[in-house]
């Protein structure tokens, strides 16, 4: 095991530092703009993305009746990684105007289907989990 | 009132333990880490293939066999890419708490401890800005600086370095995460979504994101992939990648003076377009695969380039050299190596599915070869050189 972790520490290291030497020519402009990239994503995530997440969780968390928040949850789990998979083709951007063999699709159209879609499955997973009025009494 | 001093502001910052989804935790983490480190690899893999392609090494010569070999691995590539958006965004959920972790004491572990996160941070960072180009580059939209092709290269490679050192770190954590159960759940918010629910979520999500963006490369899905980029409709039954008039070729390919230059030392011989259709004409059923991921069977008439070597006394194993009459772009040359000379299914393709190309296509004529990259199937062709 540890001659493993080892291994893998140095294999990793070796890999990284190779990437690095692959960027020795890249002139300054270059490395700037690829820092900006860098840098952007995980601040983009960590300060943006995540908190936003866990603020919505806990909203949702006062707002849904117990019983549905698993379901809602998930749903927004399969709705908001889609549909940062699917910002490319729906930010618009990209592609070149003179040829319409790419990005040439009604991409907001099927955004707002596949939204339609997955919450309607969701209020239908809600639905039949509801409590019957056995256990309603019960309570 | 007095002003806050730094403990106050350190309470209202939350810790770990405040987070309280029971979804979350080494069950998780070690399974999607997994699931993720697996597409990671395959991409790396296939993406390192790209570059062979591209620039074959001396010690690695790629010849035209399989034909379909470069549509598969860059197929896969870009669709495994597409399917990682899922698993890195839950993946980094599952552990944003330990975020909140509070640096420890003593001196000796703040080393560790700032190593650790460092290495966490390139990973992080590596992870997103690979998916995040590649996603980019597949819509043709290139808001930086930097070259595209050379930085996603050298960041794949920090990338899975810094895997590999986050795997030798977190080995026992991960042995131990994939041995517990997802079934067992410490008894905390017993109405939030359970593990299984989130790992079921996310293997529907990342099928999804793969299922709906695929049929650029799969054709049986190309009606169901409504997010890709491609449905592989064009004209004459086939995308493009770059027009006549973007590569800057519009004036020159149109010219009813045609003559495309043969050479080979100080022999040159001149045919025009006709006296090309004149020749030995072969028909093949050849992909276009494109480094974007989207792909597409074509039938492609033209003259082998080995048969139109010949006319100037070359060998049909001979290197040649590719020259477009594209002015704006690159690849306005390439080189068809010996291999793909020698490959009788190299042809310089007057017709595309039955029709002369197309101005897009590359009339008057392009190269076509089995086992290329798309943008080295050079289009509007006015030279041929034999290296010697």
């Amino acid at each position: 095991m540890r001659l493993v972790r080892a291994l893998l520490l140095l294999t990793g290291v070796g890999f990284g530092l190779w990437g690095v030497w692959l960027m020795r020519d890249f002139t300054s402009e270059q490395l700037v703009s690829m820092g900006t990239w860098l840098a952007g994503g995980v601040i983009l995530h960590d300060a943006v993305i995540a908190p936003v997440t866990v603020v919505l969780g806990v909203v949702a968390a006062r707002l849904l009746p117990g019983r549905t928040r698993s379901v809602a949850a998930i749903a927004f789990l399969v709705w908001a990684t889609l549909t940062v998979a699917f910002l490319n083709v729906l930010s618009g951007q990209g592609g070149k105007p003179d040829n319409d063999t790419v990005l040439h699709r009604p991409y907001g159209l099927s955004w707002i289907v596949l939204t339609l879609v997955i919450a309607a499955i969701a209020a239908a997973v809600a639905y039949r989990r509801r409590p019957t009025a056995v256990q309603r009494r019960s309570r | 009132m007095r002003l806050p001093r730094v403990e106050d502001i350190e309470k209202r910052i939350p810790r770990p333990e405040d987070f309280s989804a029971r979804s979350r935790g080494p069950a998780t983490t070690a399974r999607v880490g997994t699931a993720l480190g697996i597409a990671f690899g395959i991409c790396f893999l296939t993406g390192l293939w790209s570059h062979f392609q591209y620039d074959s090494p001396s010690w690695l010569p790629i010849g035209p066999n399989p034909a379909w070999l470069y549509r598969v691995t860059q197929g896969t590539h870009v669709a495994t890419g597409i399917a990682s958006v899922p698993l890195l965004l839950v993946k980094l959920w599952s552990v944003y708490p330990r975020f909140f972790i509070r640096p420890p004491k003593a001196r000796r572990d703040q080393l560790v401890d700032v190593l650790e996160r460092a290495s966490i941070g390139v990973l992080v960072a590596a992870a997103i800005f690979q998916l995040t180009s590649g996603l980019l580059n597949v819509v043709q939209w290139y808001p930086w600086e930097f070259s595209f092709r050379r930085t996603h290269e050298a960041v794949a490679w920090v990338a899975i370095g810094a895997l590999l050192v986050h795997i030798a770190v977190k080995l026992p954590v991960i042995r131990e995460g994939l041995g517990a159960s997802v079934a067992d759940e410490p008894p905390v918010d017993a109405e939030g979504p359970s593990r299984r629910a989130v790992l079921r979520g996310l293997t529907v999500a990342s099928g999804l994101a793969l299922v709906l963006t695929v049929g650029q490369t799969v054709p049986v899905l190309r009606r169901i992939s409504v997010f890709g980029v491609r449905d592989g409709d064009g004209p004459q039954d086939l995308p493009v990648n770059r027009t006549a008039r973007a590569a800057g070729a519009t004036r020159a390919a149109s010219d009813p003076a045609f003559v495309l230059q043969l050479k080979a030392g100080a022999r040159t011989v001149s045919l025009t377009r006709d006296e090309l259709a004149k020749l030995p004409q072969r028909t093949h059923r050849l992909p276009i695969a494109c480094v974007e991921g989207w792909s597409r069977n074509a039938v492609w008439t033209g003259v082998a380039v080995q048969d139109l070597i010949a006319l100037v006394g070359a060998p049909s194993r001979s290197t040649v050299t590719v020259r477009s009459m594209q002015t704006r772009g690159a690849f306005r040359t390439s080189e068809l190596p010996g291999d793909f000379v020698d490959d009788p299914r190299t042809l310089l393709a007057l017709e595309l599915n039955g029709e002369p190309l197309s101005l897009d296509h590359g009339y008057p004529c392009r190269i076509i070869a089995p086992n290329r990259p798309g943008v080295l199937q050079t289009k509007w062709v006015r030279e041929l050189e034999v290296r010697t």
